[in-house]
């Protein structure tokens, strides 16, 4: 099945939603020494999303403000609401401040931004 | 009778010569000896046998690979509790792109040089997971991975460990939104990674409802909760819109009760 760009990006959030929530949840974990051992997981999630990244135009540049502003905002509210709704069962150590530098280090990486 | 006795090569002009007591059992001259290194006996000799778990067979040649691993990683590491061989290595035939290790150790190792040794010595790459005994213990009383990994594996020391299962919630989330990746995913997706994704999914269920966890008993949930053959995952020919309907129904019922936790 063909996706056009629009489909792409937002398959591309859901997945980098999950990479950055994953991201921010493994910090607020205590038991660190376990929790280094799922590092590799996070890796598959972003190569998962540059797969995604290398179908949207322009691949070897930065996307369009447009764009970018859509996905910047669409991540923050659907990581937002991913670690709210964990709050809110009682997790805690969750750092919510992470999440505006995450999105940051994700759309560098995928040369979204 | 086995006439044996032990000498000491020393230097000569032209040859080098093993002198032997003129009072010795056989060993006539003119008799056709063969000489070997002593080391090489005593190591033969001292050559503890792998321990097997769930494994009903295995290729000898991949005995000796993994006799040769462990020989590596002996001579790295000084101090450890287990080296343990786990992952697709150990399945029937040579389709394995990696070897899964456990080194269990509460030194500092240097994963890059037994990895360089492995790859020079056997042409393999080795993924390592070096853990100390608290940290195994710790994951396999928490983690549905750890027992996965150990439900059949070969060890060279004896596993002797007393599970008393802990259900970490936390840890159980960061697993379960892995497995999120396939349904946001899924046309882009290797089968072997939706097998992943997956086979992660019911390993969770199964540990929450504290079944025994072992590849043929996650294979049979998945089989029967998704109604697809594991071939099929494996190969990419599955039907996307009733494995992925089936697999959300699974996978939002199993995040609830996380969340409940």
């Amino acid at each position: 099945m063909t996706q056009n760009k629009n489909q792409l990006i937002d398959i591309l959030i859901g997945n980098l939603t999950n990479a950055i929530v994953h991201t921010i949840l493994e910090k607020s974990i205590d038991k660190q020494e376990l929790v280094s051992k799922y590092r590799n997981e996070v890796i598959n999630s972003y190569s998962i999303a540059k797969r995604y990244r290398e179908k949207i135009n322009p691949i070897d540049r930065c996307l369009p403000t447009v764009d970018l502003n859509y996905i910047k905002e669409k991540l923050k509210t659907k990581i937002k609401v991913e670690l709210c709704l964990r709050i809110n069962k009682g997790y805690q150590n969750i750092n919510l401040d992470l999440v505006d530098i995450e999105i940051d280090n994700a759309l560098k990486l995928l040369n979204i931004t | 009778m086995v006439n044996e006795t032990i000498g000491r090569v020393s230097k000569g002009t032209k040859m080098d010569q093993v002198y032997l007591p003129k009072l010795r059992e056989g060993l006539e001259l003119g008799e056709y000896v063969v000489i070997t290194s002593l080391n090489n006996q005593l190591t033969k000799l001292k050559k503890e046998k792998p321990f097997l778990y769930h494994i009903k067979e295995i290729e000898s040649l991949k005995l000796q690979i993994i006799d040769k691993i462990f020989s590596i990683i002996n001579k790295s590491v000084k101090d450890y509790n287990n080296i343990i061989i786990t992952g697709s290595f150990l399945e029937k035939g040579f389709y394995f792109n990696d070897i899964d290790l456990l080194i269990i150790t509460d030194e500092k190792i240097n994963e890059d040089q037994i990895k360089k040794d492995i790859w020079g010595k056997l042409g393999l790459n080795g993924d390592f997971l070096v853990l100390d005994n608290k940290s195994l213990i710790h994951g396999l009383n928490s983690d549905p991975l750890y027992s996965m990994m150990l439900s059949k594996c070969i060890s060279k020391k004896r596993l002797i460990y007393k599970i008393k299962k802990e259900v970490n919630y936390k840890l159980l989330d960061l697993h379960l939104l892995k497995s999120k990746t396939l349904l946001d995913s899924f046309e882009i997706l290797s089968g072997k990674e939706k097998y992943y994704l997956t086979r992660n999914l019911i390993s969770i269920k199964l540990f929450l409802e504290n079944k025994k966890l072992s590849n043929e008993i996650v294979n049979h949930e998945i089989e029967k909760e998704l109604k697809v053959s594991v071939n099929n995952i494996k190969e990419n020919i599955i039907q996307s819109k009733e494995f992925i309907k089936n697999y959300k129904i699974i996978y939002n019922l199993l995040f609830e009760k996380i969340m409940d936790g």
